[in-house]
C-alpha cells in the first residue's frame, strides 16, 4: 500500500467543457510504478491538490476499466476554480482513491436504478461506464433518472444517446426556457420516477444529489416497495484529509471519507431527517 | 507488573536518566496554570493544589509535602503528539512542474513525566484515529512511537474531575512504562513495560510488601471518595441519538460563546485542517513559481466554517455546534470505536468561560419537555 496522504503528480491529459460551470478533466499520473498500482472502483473519490491553492475531494467519473482517469468538477471554491483556468499538460497532485464505492455486487442478480441530481451524476457516470464497458449485453435492467436545472445543465449530455442502447435513460430539468429545443421532461426527479413502472422488489436503486433530492427520492422509492436496505446513497461533505483523521466530514457518527461517501439507506436513515446533523 | 520503592529524591536521578535520550515534558506553572512543558526537576510545581470550577482555575500554595497534588491543566498530549500547527508538506509550482515532498523533522523522543490516568485513556483514543484507521498518520506516528509515560496515580481530585464514572481512573492501571503513587517521602512504583525497568536500571529501589500493595489500594480509594462529579453514562449513546431535537440545545447555545476552548483543552477532540501556506516570499517576481508549505492546524467544530461547503454550510447554527460536540464525544465515538470519546477530565467544564458543564447537561437531557 502507498503513501496516500502524500500527492503524486499527475497531468492533465485534456479537458472538456461539460457545461456552463462543469468541466471533466483527464488526467494520466506520472509516475509509472503509481500508473500500474493505482487502481479505484466507481463512487470512489481522489483528492485534487494545486500547489498554494490547496485541495478538494473530487469524485471519479470515468469506470475503472476506460482508458482515462476522469474528474468532473463544478467550479466552486479556490481548488476547482483554479483548475477551471489549467490546459491540458498542466501538471497537479492528486492522492486517492478515498472512500467506500458503490456496491456493484448488489446489481449482480438484480435491476439497477440510477437517480442523479445536479453534478450528483459524476461518481454514477463511472458506474454506468463500468456497465457498460464491462457487461454489454447484460440482461438486468438499468434504470437511469437524472435532472438538471435547465437543459445546459446536463452533464454528459452528449453521451446519454449511447447509453440509450443498453440503459433506460430518462432525464429531466427543473425547468427549459422556450427558445431551448427541449423534448423531455420538466419538473423534478422523483415526480417523474413515479411515470414509469419497474419491478420494485427486485431493484437497487444508486442515489446521488442534493440532500433533499436524495431524501424525497428515497421516500419515493420506498413507497413503491423498494426494499430499504437495498436503497445506496453517496453523501457530500466537506472531506479536508480524505482518510478520517481531521474530522471535517461527519455525517451523524459516519466519517463520510472512509466509512462513505456511499452508503446503505438503512445505515444511515435516522440522520437523513435531522436538521444540521 | 513488578512492584517497588523509591525514595522521593530519586526522581530527581530519574530525570537524570532520562535526560541523554528524551525531551522531559512534565507539569510546570506558568502565567498561574499547570502547564506541560520541556522541564527540569525542579520546574515541577511541587506543594501546589489547584481549585477548578466551572469556568474556574486557580493555583494554591498549599505547603502539601506531596510532589503531584495538583490536578489536570489544560494541556494534554495533543500539545506534543499532535501540535497545534504541524508542517505536513512543502510544496513548489514551477514552470515545469509541481513538486511535493514530506515534511519529517527528527526530534528526540519525549518522556512525559506525571502524566495521568485519563490522558492515558485519551492518548488510546486519539491512537485509533491516528494509526489505527485505513491510513495510518505520518506525523503522529513518528512523535508517538517511542515516547516514555511516567504516570502518576492522581489523590487529589481536581473539583470537575469525573474519571471514576467514565472507568478511566483516577488509577493509571495500564498504558504506562511506569506509575508512580506518592507515599510521603517514597514513590510506590508500577513497572509496565521492559522500558520502564531499563530506566530505572542503577535507581535503588526498595522491596514492597503486601501492606504496601493494601496502602497504595486504600490511596486511590480515598481519592475516588472524594471525586465530587459523575457522568451518568447508563443508556448512552442511545439517550442522544433519541434526543437531538430536545429544548434543551436551544438553551445551552444561548449560553454557548463559541470560543472552541472546550476542543482546545479536550484531549480527545482531534479535528484539524490542513492549508496551504504561501508567504510572499514564496511567490517569483513573475508569479510563475511559488513554494510554500502545507500546515495542519487544530480546528474546532466550534467554528463557523468547519463544515462549510460550497454553496452551503451543513452546521450553520450554534445550537447544531454544540450538539454535534457534545454527541461526537457522548455517542458517535461509542458507535465508532467503541467507547465514548470523553474521558472525564472535567477540562472542558474548567475552561469554559461560562462554564457549561457537560455532565449536567446530559442530565438536562434526560428530562422529558
Amino acid at each position: 500500500m502507498y503513501d496516500k496522504s502524500l500527492p503524486f503528480e499527475a497531468t492533465i491529459k485534456w479537458i472538456k467543457k461539460e457545461t456552463r460551470d462543469t468541466a471533466s478533466y483527464a488526467v494520466k499520473i506520472n509516475d509509472r510504478e503509481m500508473q500500474k498500482i493505482y487502481s479505484f472502483k466507481p463512487g470512489q473519490f481522489n483528492m485534487l491538490y494545486f500547489p498554494g491553492v490547496g485541495e478538494a475531494a473530487i469524485s471519479i467519473s470515468s469506470g475503472p476499466s476506460d482508458h482515462d482517469l476522469i474528474h468532473t468538477v463544478r467550479v466552486a471554491g479556490d481548488v476547482t476554480t483554479t483548475l477551471s483556468k489549467l490546459n491540458s499538460g498542466d501538471v497537479i497532485g492528486l492522492r486517492g482513491p478515498f472512500g467506500k464505492g458503490w456496491p456493484m455486487e448488489e446489481t449482480e442478480t438484480r435491476d439497477l436504478m440510477i437517480i442523479a441530481g445536479g453534478a450528483g451524476i459524476a461518481p454514477l457516470r463511472s458506474v454506468i461506464r463500468h456497465i457498460f464497458t464491462s457487461r454489454k449485453g447484460c440482461t438486468n435492467r438499468v434504470i437511469i433518472f437524472y435532472g438538471a436545472k435547465t437543459p445546459k445543465d446536463i452533464i454528459f449530455r452528449d453521451e446519454f444517446p449511447h447509453y440509450r442502447d443498453l440503459f433506460q435513460v430518462f432525464l429531466t430539468v427543473d425547468k427549459a426556457d422556450p427558445e431551448e429545443y427541449w423534448r423531455g421532461h420538466i419538473g423534478l426527479v422523483t415526480s417523474f420516477m413515479g411515470k414509469v413502472s419497474y419491478d420494485s422488489l427486485n431493484i437497487t436503486a444508486f442515489v446521488c444529489g442534493p440532500e433533499i433530492m436524495m431524501r424525497s427520492a428515497t421516500r419515493e422509492l420506498l413507497s413503491k416497495g423498494v426494499p430499504r436496505e437495498k436503497i445506496f446513497l453517496s453523501m457530500e461533505r466537506n472531506m479536508n484529509c480524505g482518510m478520517g483523521i481531521c474530522g471535517h466530514c461527519f455525517f451523524g457518527p459516519k466519517f463520510v471519507c472512509k466509512d462513505g461517501p456511499v452508503f446503505r439507506f438503512t445505515d444511515v436513515e435516522e440522520f437523513l431527517e435531522i436538521k444540521e446533523v | 507488573m513488578t512492584k517497588a520503592r523509591m525514595s522521593k529524591d530519586r526522581l530527581k536521578s530519574l530525570f537524570e536518566t532520562l535526560k541523554g535520550d528524551y525531551r522531559i515534558v512534565g507539569p510546570k506553572i506558568v502565567q498561574g496554570t499547570v502547564i506541560l512543558n520541556e522541564i527540569d526537576f525542579d520546574d515541577m510545581p511541587a506543594g501546589s493544589r489547584d481549585r477548578q470550577g466551572p469556568g474556574t482555575y486557580r493555583i494554591d500554595r498549599a505547603g502539601s509535602s506531596d510532589i503531584f497534588s495538583f490536578s489536570v491543566g489544560p494541556h494534554s498530549f495533543k500539545q506534543f503528539l499532535l501540535p497545534s500547527v504541524q508542517e505536513t508538506l512543502a510544496f513548489k509550482k514551477s514552470k515545469k512542474g509541481i513538486s511535493v515532498n514530506r515534511v519529517l523533522v527528527r526530534e528526540k523522543p519525549i518522556a512525559f513525566i506525571g502524566v495521568r490516568a485519563c490522558d492515558i485513556a485519551a492518548l488510546r483514543l486519539l491512537d485509533k484515529i491516528f494509526l489505527e484507521g485505513p491510513v495510518v498518520d505520518p506525523f503522529y506516528e513518528d512523535k508517538r512511537k517511542d515516547i516514555v509515560i511516567i504516570a502518576v496515580n492522581c489523590l487529589y481530585p481536581g473539583e470537575n474531575c469525573f474519571c471514576d464514572s467514565m472507568g478511566t481512573g483516577p488509577e493509571a492501571t495500564s498504558g504506562f512504562d511506569i506509575a508512580l503513587t506518592e507515599f510521603g517521602d517514597d514513590f510506590f512504583l508500577e513497572i509496565g513495560t521492559a522500558e520502564g525497568e531499563e530506566i530505572l536500571d542503577g535507581i535503588p529501589l526498595k522491596e514492597v510488601d503486601d501492606r504496601d500493595i493494601e496502602e497504595k489500594g486504600a490511596a486511590i480509594f480515598r481519592c475516588k471518595e472524594m471525586i465530587r462529579k459523575a457522568m451518568k453514562t447508563a443508556d448512552l449513546p442511545g439517550i442522544l441519538y433519541r434526543n437531538l431535537e430536545h429544548p434543551r440545545w436551544d438553551e445551552i447555545a444561548s449560553r454557548d460563546l463559541e470560543c472552541g476552548n472546550c476542543t482546545m483543552v479536550c484531549p480527545t477532540c482531534f479535528c484539524n485542517s490542513s492549508y496551504d501556506r504561501l508567504p510572499i516570499s514564496g511567490i517569483s517576481s513573475d508569479l510563475t513559481e511559488r513554494s510554500g508549505m502545507r500546515v495542519r492546524t487544530w480546528d474546532s467544530c466550534f467554528s463557523k466554517n468547519f463544515a462549510r461547503v460550497h454553496g452551503g454550510n451543513f452546521r450553520p447554527s450554534r445550537r447544531a455546534r454544540y450538539r454535534h460536540w457534545m454527541t461526537h464525544k457522548l455517542a458517535y465515538w461509542i458507535d465508532q470505536f467503541g467507547s465514548p470519546g470523553c474521558v472525564g477530565c472535567g477540562r472542558c467544564i474548567t475552561w469554559c468561560p461560562v462554564g457549561i458543564d457537560i455532565t449536567h447537561e446530559l442530565e438536562e437531557l434526560r428530562i422529558v419537555r
